[in-house]
């Protein structure tokens, strides 16, 4: 070691990263862990009422959990949920892939990329809020602009009202879903592709593997951790799913057939009579959900072959183990 | 140098972060008045009076948050128990919610009239308030008036009068009251005349329904249970029935099929709204698709009394009994020019004859009996007529007794369930159980058996 003995005069780096964590941390813990925490208690509690600033814990202390299990509303919004996001994001997730495949393929090079990237992407800039009122103006009954394409083309004599019939809301707002996120899920889906090394595809091209090959072999195992990120942001986002639901027709409507839960929490805790523990029950189950289905999640997508590859070495260790007390005996 | 540089940037982020917590008022007045409302109409009062009167002393913070979609009561309620600086110093509720902040949850952030300096007996009676408005604005728990409104909503039927000469061959406002009304049997009979021309009598059932609302006997909520009123358990019925023969065009309202139908470019033209005086004014003159008489659907209105007498909205005005004495003082004198001073330098004198922004501007009905009597209601957006011969015998139907602190949330709820039955989504008794759920499961009110 040349400088051992005598530090040389330099900087140590280390306290400005504690320095400008500082800001970050402080945040934190402020907006963040404690309202978290705060959550997770008053479920606990008969904390309700807007004007209400004490509160004390239940003799029962799962009467909340219980009741909001038992809540119709709260079953049928875990319901529309789950059916808003899956309508959602198959489409997503397979238009995206497809987009994906298009332009990085090696053997057509599509003009403009950064254009279409742009425009695919644009959809996600735009606020919910203005999302929202421009497709109720466009699913618009009995005057607007779907229903008159509709009606001129014949499809139907008269209007069809998007916002009362139950499916056709729900399928409205999974596919605002649709269409605010693909974009989103294809820019990440491409920066993937665009990270596997290159050799891999010479080297199958070399050995004369169709594309299609090179896609399903190649591409998409290479994939797999982006595409459980995708998986995994998705799923939380679409069971958080609020602004849409919340904004496209009055609080979940119609008869809270796009009702999330999300949007039962919200009126839970702030519309009408304020019952907060009821709300922060109800979080606390929709945590617990997103937890046992993301570790769902990563198990299903998980690498078989290292796992069984640790698996076996393990078994290795342990054999070798064992043959070695036996021998010392 | 790095450390310079690393030391000035870590400070930059701390600061940034604590920059917010600072406050940025120095400007020279007394103090700064927070004001919440759900639309600019307060706010620019307010505006007025600091014009008319440059000696208030005051600087005026308006925040201004729209009803729909449920969000200004949430805010002002969280505003209201935060308290500090920020916290409103006089806010607007609208009749929908306004029983919350005079008797319900949030009455005790509502300051007396009285202790603004307001001489609430002798006042009133001069401006000759009408009862509804006081009764609205009176707080159970002390019998004080906390809250007083500057409109009266009472509601009339706003007809076409040329759809009224093509079918009835007149558009004398006694005549047609005579065919549309009283009653909803009437009402109807009226309702298969128009469609034998092709014309519809409503846009949607939300036109009758706050006719329905208030000519109920009680409100939604009875002794802590949830009831529904055979007068709205009705508009179940009311509703199907326009839209099975097709009385109406099934609109919503506040949508653009409904606006469209105020110009008449709906699926087949519309004969009348329910509504108040303000409705005419602030939604049906703008969406008109004119400017004066003979432009669209401009100057071919008029009013008569309504099938089922009602009323339909209105703002009341609240001082925050936690502002400093100081303060509610001068919001004191900022609440009686609004609900209570008659003269013709007067908010409620300019609003009603349309001059609180220069001459011919919007007319309206206040809710001073003294004004009115002084004023004039001639529209050319109603082909001359004198709007308040009908507005202000209307204003008798208005009463605070069938409202509930929670009627937003509920009437939404119950509003929805209707339209699933009319659209044959459900079945009555399927609607009214889907409703009692929604109730109990979103406000935690259980269902009176």
């Amino acid at each position: 070691m040349l400088h051992s003995g005598k530090q040389p005069k330099g900087i140590s780096y280390a306290k400005y990263g504690y320095l400008f964590s500082i800001p970050f941390i402080v945040a934190f813990l402020i907006f963040s862990l404690y309202p978290t925490i705060f959550t997770a208690v008053i479920g606990f509690t008969d904390f309700k009422g807007v004007a209400t600033t004490t509160f004390h814990f239940l003799k029962d202390p799962f009467a909340n959990f219980v009741g909001i299990l038992n809540n119709a509303t709260f079953q049928n919004s875990l319901k529309n949920t789950l059916i808003i996001w899956i309508i959602n994001f198959i489409p997503q997730i397979g238009l995206a892939l497809l987009l994906t495949a298009w332009f990085t393929s090696r053997s057509r090079k599509i003009r403009g990329q950064g254009a279409f990237k742009v425009m695919f992407y644009l959809p996600n800039i735009i606020t919910a809020a203005t999302v929202a009122i421009l497709f109720s103006a466009i699913f618009g009954y009995p005057v607007g602009p779907v229903n008159d394409i509709l009606i001129s083309l014949h499809l139907t004599d008269k209007p069809f009202d998007f916002s009362t019939d139950p499916w056709a809301a729900k399928l409205v707002v999974a596919f605002i879903q649709f269409w605010m996120w693909y974009g989103y899920t294809t820019i990440i889906l491409i920066s993937g592709v665009l990270g596997i090394n290159p050799e891999l595809f010479e080297s199958a091209e070399i050995d004369g593997a169709t594309s299609r090959q090179t896609f399903f072999k190649i591409t998409l195992p290479c994939m797999r951790t982006i595409l459980l990120f995708t998986l995994i942001t998705s799923l939380i986002g679409g069971l958080n799913m609020f602004d849409i639901p919340k904004l496209y027709i009055w609080n979940g409507g119609p008869a809270n057939e796009t009702m999330t839960t999300s949007v039962f929490i919200y009126t839970q805790a702030f519309s009408g009579t304020y019952m907060y523990n009821r709300a922060a029950a109800a979080s606390m189950i929709m945590f617990l959900i997103i937890a046992v289905l993301s570790v769902f999640v990563f198990y299903m997508m998980r690498d078989k072959y290292e796992s069984r590859q640790k698996k076996a070495l393990r078994q290795q260790k342990r054999a070798l183990r064992k043959a070695e007390k036996e021998a010392t005996i | 140098m790095k450390k310079v540089i690393s030391v000035v940037l870590c400070l930059t982020m701390l600061m940034g972060l604590f920059i917010g917590f600072g406050s940025a008022s120095a400007e020279a007045s007394k103090g700064v008045i927070n004001l919440y409302s759900f639309t600019d109409e307060v706010p620019k009062m307010v505006t007025k009076y600091l014009e008319l009167h440059p000696d208030f002393g005051y600087t005026v913070n308006p925040t201004i948050i729209a009803t729909t979609d449920g969000l200004y009561q949430p805010a002002l309620d969280q505003a209201l128990a935060a308290g500090g600086a920020d916290a409103p110093d006089m806010y607007c509720a609208e009749s929908a919610f306004v029983l919350k902040y005079t008797q319900g949850d949030m009455a005790s952030y509502a300051a007396p009239y009285a202790d603004l300096g307001i001489d609430v007996a002798g006042e009133t009676k001069a401006a000759d308030i009408a009862q509804y408005t006081m009764d609205i604005g009176t707080r159970p728990a002390d019998s004080a008036l906390v809250a007083l409104g500057y409109q009266a909503t009472g509601g009339a039927m706003i007809y076409r009068r040329s759809i009224a000469k093509d079918v009835w061959g007149t558009d004398d406002p006694t005549e047609i009251a005579a065919k549309v009304g009283p009653g909803w049997d009437n009402f109807f009979k009226a309702a298969a005349d128009l469609k034998a021309k092709g014309y519809g009598i409503v846009s949607g059932d939300g036109d009758i329904w706050h006719a329905v609302e208030n000519s109920s006997e009680k409100g939604w909520i009875v002794d802590g249970k949830l009831y529904i009123d055979p007068n709205r358990e009705a508009f179940l019925d009311l509703s199907k029935q326009l839209k099975d023969n097709g009385y109406s065009n099934d609109t919503k309202d506040w949508t653009d099929a409904w606006y469209a139908d105020m110009q008449g470019i709906g699926t087949q033209p519309i004969f009348s709204f329910f509504g108040p005086a303000w409705l005419i004014n602030y939604v049906m003159a703008g969406n008109s698709g004119g400017t004066k008489v003979g432009e669209g659907t401009y100057g071919d209105w008029a009013v008569c009394s309504s099938p089922i007498g009602f009323f339909w909205g209105g703002t009341w005005v609240l001082a925050n009994t936690n502002a400093d004495a100081d303060k509610k003082a001068a919001v004191g004198k900022l609440i009686d020019w609004i609900t209570l001073q008659t003269d013709e330098n007067s908010l409620q004198y300019m609003w009603a004859n349309g001059t609180l922004n220069g001459e011919g501007g919007t007319k309206d009905t206040v809710a001073s009996g003294t004004v009115m009597a002084k004023s004039d209601g001639k529209l050319d957006f109603l082909g001359g007529q004198n709007m308040f011969d009908v507005f202000v015998p209307a204003n008798q139907f208005a009463n605070g007794k069938n409202l509930t602190q929670y009627d937003e949330t509920i009437n939404n709820l119950w509003r929805d369930q209707v339209r699933q039955y009319t659209a044959g989504n459900c079945t009555r008794d399927e609607a009214i159980a889907n409703f009692k759920q929604a109730v109990t499961d979103t406000l935690g009110i259980e269902a009176a058996e």
